[in-house]
């Protein structure tokens, strides 16, 4: 029997649809803009979509395994908002690397434990993911609100050490671009060569057979929530640092739609059982390319969702087309 | 195909003439008009722009609006990108937006922060309005106008240091009247819904009033709305607040409820852009024997009448 | 000069450039039954699908009562007359029986509001005709494989059709349904209908069809009228070669008893069963469709709760609440349902082997280099047949995604094995090799049970044969009791406590 003899043969090529449209989009914006190709503006980019990229990095889990989360919006801003008021208590009594630390782990813990609560609904309860997390993104974000008072929760300003890790660099590149980069080798690297991301991928394609073939399914189920969970705890650490604040009624609204986005453009079907981490990194550079393009260009940001959305239509029409042809074979 | 290239071609040649062209960069960074007075504050930059643009061309501008703090930052840091030398920056919210700000003003460029002030004085020149005047020439006249005696209803804002200042100078006001009587004070988040909705109780609970005071020209639509709908007819006046365009028209029309309002102007954006022009290419204001751009400017809260409505009204403008 | 239904010409179809089908031509006339036999993978069901428009041929042309049709979706398929049971199941899940069986061909009244009066009322006819008792509003989610067959059957037979294609309509079906089916069949073709027939079961080829067109890779290799050709002269021409004995010779069981089972219920499915596996033995279970094994099978490997009754394994009470249980406990299960619960269509060959066993390909990391390997030894020991181990299963035929499913059961290295069916749609040439290795696996210690609806199997490999009627146990048979006649009469009722 022959196997994976030639390369190229094997690559599939609805897999590249995403960076094919990267690249389009790429040059597109080099010529439109001559700002467009400096590194500085390159970086902000990466750095930009660093926040949805994280968050979608654990919803390609969720998603893959048939679920979807809704509530990672307004995680962002409950595990951010905990985090700083829990900051702004441990200031007082420790020093400031500590009380750092210690306030990521609590944001970390917050982050965690929302995606947990999540899991189990969705698991324990047998709700269907998307009611679920409507819920909880409602419950989030109202908790948040109300400790936050509606308004900015701050850190003093006479403490720096979280806006200037947020807003940091490192080696000459931002530090959210390093954590980004790290999670997505991880999670590349959880999804294709363990046993859990084989799993989560059986019981995305076919829950069944995966109870049938001895998997846990609801525990595979469960900790993509937690992941995800994880995940927006980084988002939220980094967004909190980049403001050194968070804005109980904005951070994070929105993030859902692109997370989601950033997924599906990346070539991971909405219909779970296989996904491409690398392709949820390119397709939330995309949305991060196209929003800095149209700034760049001078386009009216009220015409950037149209911009978005077509992109988003498009890249799925590609990816459909391609899958047709692909199953339908040399017809 | 091959018209698409060429029109790439155009954009950028046409791009890079403009930034050959031009000494000065400016980068103006506002909200979105989410609502009737950001709406104001993007017709008035977009003028003040194009206004400079005809005037002069050494100085090329970058307008952003922004849908939300982070939007913003991010916003900010594309136009870092475009090496601007002065940021015009109406802030979303003050916190978030202190940080990147800090950073730009500690790169050596001239900023002008409008309107929002920052948690740090990290900026050249701060333009604002005057919020504290606004409750105080609305409590004036409308206690003149009533006679020292009265039942008022107030409307209030976003709950918010801006809406503390005028709630408190109009309520410290009509203090000095004791026939005038505050019924009631509730916020309306400057918006026309909640104030159809909050007028509506107040219509409901209050058999009696003489006076409304919106605080806000948007929240006045709404309270009108719902003073209408309720056929009642004992309401001898009604303020709102800010100068929107509409509101200004029934002052100039003779409208018999709606006789003055109190300037709160978007056009301060424009102000604050001709600031950073001023600031950035060292030119002294006109009059003012400094070299410098004062660092505070406090625009006045201004009364419009049927006297002088036609100074203030601007057909073309959103709001 | 006979006036033909449908006729091909030179029909070939290449699925990205490998070509499963070369140059076919056959002709079917009005009213005749034709058998389609051949290898899994011969190149039977692409053949029937080019015909039903679910692919469309690379080469040749097709003539249908004469005229020359292009026949590129099912759409235009269902307008000449053409319908097809599929060898694996198309229905929709959540669905109930009549809307899964009047699916694009509602029943309306007016042109606009449903009529699931009618259609309910057409189910009940159709369901009457084959004899079988399916509510037409049970959700296809709760039937059990074979009634999931019959209502593919009853949607075929809604509609009138000129030509009907069944491809291997009766692997999970036991005699009675097979013999019902049998005479629609006749009853079809006395109303001029023609059908083409696909089976390994060569009998029933040899049965009910006039003629009998054998493929091999792909190719044309003999037709002949089933009069004048034995089922062994079948079979050798489908693998080109002679083919020897088909059974193995039976090894007695160690006295050990490696599985307990005592007072199995569960509610409504099952009443109170006991039995027992010796060490080395292959137990039989048969019965008619709905006695109960699979749902049996499904408790035992934690699947289903119980009700009461407990499993003894080697002599210790083992509770197994969860299919890992099961599998920790070294019992192996071959599911009946293939696609349903055996195997995940879009994972590759890899993949779905390891599946169960994935945990001794690394505690947290897969070795891949393992999993290619041992895949490998499947593929060479069941002679898969597949582009590469990296093709996803839904491109493979259905016995050799048969063969699949049963390298994934077998690689855990369970002790006990629960076979399902596990030469559903398995040519004769494999399934001899499939009964072969089972005895090899036999004389190595491993006990088996072996759920099977063609008795001549069970009678060829069983030490012992236990018969289930109505989800209760209606006895265990032994030596010269293991015969077609007494499993017959414990099935139906005859004999034996029910
Ligand atoms: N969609 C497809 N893409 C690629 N290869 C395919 C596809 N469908 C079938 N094949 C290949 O074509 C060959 C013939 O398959 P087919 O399903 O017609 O066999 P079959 O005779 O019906 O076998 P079985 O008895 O196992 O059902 C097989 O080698 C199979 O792997
Ligand atoms: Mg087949």
């Amino acid at each position: 029997m022959p196997e994976e003899k030639s390369f190229f043969k094997k690559i599939d090529i609805t897999k590249l649809g995403p960076l094919v449209a990267l690249a389009i989009l790429f040059v597109i914006s080099a010529f439109a803009s001559p700002y467009f190709l400096q590194v500085r503006n390159l970086l902000n980019i990466l750095s930009q979509v660093s926040f949805t990229g994280m968050i979608a990095l654990g919803m390609t889990f969720i998603i893959i395994s048939g679920g979807i989360d809704l509530s990672v919006g307004s995680a962002v801003a409950f595990s951010g908002g905990v985090m700083i008021i829990a900051l702004n208590g441990l200031l007082q009594v420790m020093s400031e690397p500590l009380a750092l630390l210690v306030g990521f782990l609590v944001a970390l813990g917050v982050g965690i434990g929302c995606g947990a609560l999540n899991g189990l609904i969705v698991t324990k309860g047998r709700l269907a993911p998307f009611i679920a997390t409507l819920g909880t993104m409602a419950i989030f974000r109202s908790l948040i609100l109300f400790f936050g008072n509606a308004g900015n929760l701050t850190v003093d300003f006479r403490y720096t050490m979280l806006k200037d890790i947020g807003r940091g660099r490192t080696f000459g590149v931002q530090n959210t671009i390093w954590v980004f980069l790290i999670l997505t080798i991880i999670l590349q690297f959880v999804l294709n060569k363990t046993r859990y991301g084989r799993y989560v991928c059986a019981v995305g394609s076919n829950e069944k057979v995966a109870k049938f073939s001895s998997i846990k399914v609801d525990r595979v189920r469960f900790m993509t929530y937690v992941i995800t969970g994880a995940t927006v705890a980084f988002a939220a650490f980094f967004a909190a640092g980049r403001m050194n604040s968070i804005s109980t009624t904005q951070v994070g609204d929105q993030y859902e739609l692109d997370a989601i986005a950033a997924v599906v453009i990346g070539g991971t079907p909405m219909t779970g059982g296989t996904g491409i981490i690398w392709g949820t990194v390119v397709g939330a550079i995309i949305l991060g390319m196209i929003s800095n393009m149209l700034n760049m260009v001078g386009v009216s940001p009220y015409l950037h969702g149209t911009v978005k959305g077509i992109v988003i239509i498009g890249a799925v029409l590609v990816q459909e087309i391609g899958k047709r042809s692909t199953s339908k074979l040399s017809n | 195909m091959k018209k698409a290239f060429l029109l790439v071609l155009v954009v950028l040649f046409v791009f890079t003439a403009v930034s050959l062209a031009a000494t000065y960069k400016i980068g103006v960074s506002i909200p979105t008009a989410d609502h009737g007075w950001t709406g104001g504050i993007n017709y008035w930059a977009a003028k003040a722009i194009e206004d400079w643009e005809a005037k002069r061309d050494d100085i090329e501008f970058f307008l952003v609006a922004s849908s939300d703090p982070q939007r913003q930052v991010s916003d900010i840091e594309d136009l870092m990108v475009k090496g601007i030398d002065a940021l015009v920056i109406l802030a979303h919210d003050s916190a978030p937006l202190t940080p990147i700000v800090a950073e730009v003003y500690e790169a050596g460029i001239y900023v002008v922060s409008v309107d929002r002030g920052l948690l740090l004085p990290v900026q050249d020149v701060y333009i604002a309005g005057d919020n504290p005047g606004l409750g105080r020439v609305a409590g004036q006249w409308m206690a003149e106008e009533l006679g020292g005696k009265g039942k008022i209803v107030a409307l209030e804002g976003i709950p918010c240091v801006i809406n503390t200042e005028r709630v408190e100078a109009f309520e410290a006001e009509i203090a000095k009247y004791p026939g005038i009587e505050l019924l009631d004070s509730q916020p309306a988040y400057w918006s026309a819904d909640t104030g159809y909705e909050v007028m509506s109780n107040y219509l409901q609970k209050y058999p009696e009033i003489d006076a409304v005071f919106a605080q806000d020209d948007d929240v006045l639509i709404g309270v009108l709305a719902a003073y209408e709908e309720s056929g009642r007819d004992d309401i001898k006046t009604f303020f709102g607040g800010a100068g929107s365009k509409i509101m200004i028209k029934k002052v100039m029309d003779g409208d018999p409820l709606v006789k003055a309002d109190v300037t709160y102007p978007p056009s301060m954006i424009a102000t604050g852009i001709s600031l950073a022009v001023f600031g950035v290419t060292g030119e002294p204001l006109v009059g003012f024997y400094q070299q410098k751009v004062p660092s505070e400017v406090i625009l006045a809260a201004e009364l419009v009448t049927p006297e002088n409505a036609h100074l203030y009204y601007e057909p073309d403008s959103v709001f | 000069m006979e006036d033909f239904l449908i006729k091909t010409k030179g029909i070939s179809k290449e699925f990205s450039g490998v070509r499963v089908l070369n140059n076919i031509d056959f002709e079917l006339k009005k009213g005749e039954i034709l058998g389609l036999i051949g290898e899994n993978g011969a190149g039977k069901s692409t053949l029937m699908k080019i015909i039903s428009g679910l692919y469309f041929p690379t080469e040749g042309e097709i003539f249908f009562e004469g005229e020359k049709v292009v026949i590129n979706s099912p759409f235009v398929a269902k307008k000449l007359g053409i319908s097809i049971i599929p060898q694996e199941f198309n229905l929709i899940n959540h669905l109930n029986v009549y809307e899964n069986i009047f699916l694009g061909n509602e029943k309306r009244k007016n042109k606009i509001v449903l009529d699931k009066k009618a259609m309910r009322k057409k189910t009940k006819e159709l369901m009457n005709k084959l004899k079988t008792v399916i509510d037409p509003d049970t959700v296809i989610e709760g039937l059990s494989v074979a009634q999931k067959q019959m209502v593919e059957i009853a949607k075929a037979l809604s509609r009138d059709s000129k030509l009907l294609i069944l491809d291997e309509p009766t692997t999970v079906l036991t005699i009675n349904e097979i013999e019902i089916l049998f005479d629609l069949m006749r009853n079809l073709k006395d109303h001029g209908v023609s059908m083409v027939y696909i089976s390994h079961k060569l009998g029933e080829v040899k049965e009910i069809c006039d003629e009998v067109m054998i493929l091999r890779d792909g190719n044309f290799v003999s037709k002949a009228n089933t009069s004048k050709i034995s089922e062994k002269e079948m079979a050798e021409n489908m693998v080109g070669r002679v083919l020897s004995e088909v059974y193995p010779e039976k090894v007695s069981p160690d006295s050990d008893l490696c599985l307990e089972v005592k007072d199995y219920s569960v509610d409504r499915v099952l009443h109170n069963i006991s039995f027992d596996l010796k060490k080395g033995e292959i137990l039989g279970f048969a019965g008619l469709v709905g006695a109960g094994r699979t749902e049996l099978a499904e408790t035992i490997i934690g699947i289903r709760k119980k009700k009461s009754g407990e499993l003894l394994i080697n002599g210790e009470k083992v509770e197994i609440k969860n299919p890992l249980d099961a599998v920790n406990n070294g019992i192996g299960y071959l599911p009946e349902d293939r696609q349903g619960t055996g195997i995940i269509t879009n994972f590759d060959l890899i993949k779905n082997t390891t599946l169960v066993s994935l945990r001794n390909y690394g505690k947290f990391i897969i070795n891949k280099k393992k999993e290619r390997e041992r895949t490998r030894e499947y593929v060479d020991e069941f002679k898969i047949r597949a582009a590469s181990l990296k093709t996803k299963l839904e491109f493979f035929s259905g016995g050799n995604q048969q063969k699949v499913s049963l390298a994934k059961c077998l690689d855990p290295q369970p002790k006990i094995i629960i076979f399902d069916e596990p030469t559903r749609g398995i040519d004769v040439n494999a399934k001899r090799e499939i009964y072969f290795f089972i005895n090899d696996l036999v004389k190595k210690g491993i006990s088996c049970i072996f759920i099977s609806s063609e008795l001549e199997e069970i009678i060829g490999m069983c030490n012992r044969v236990a018969v289930m009627k109505e989800g209760s146990l209606a006895g265990i048979l032994e030596g010269e009791h293991i015969n077609e006649k007494e499993i017959m009469y414990y099935a139906t009722g005859v004999k034996g406590a029910a």
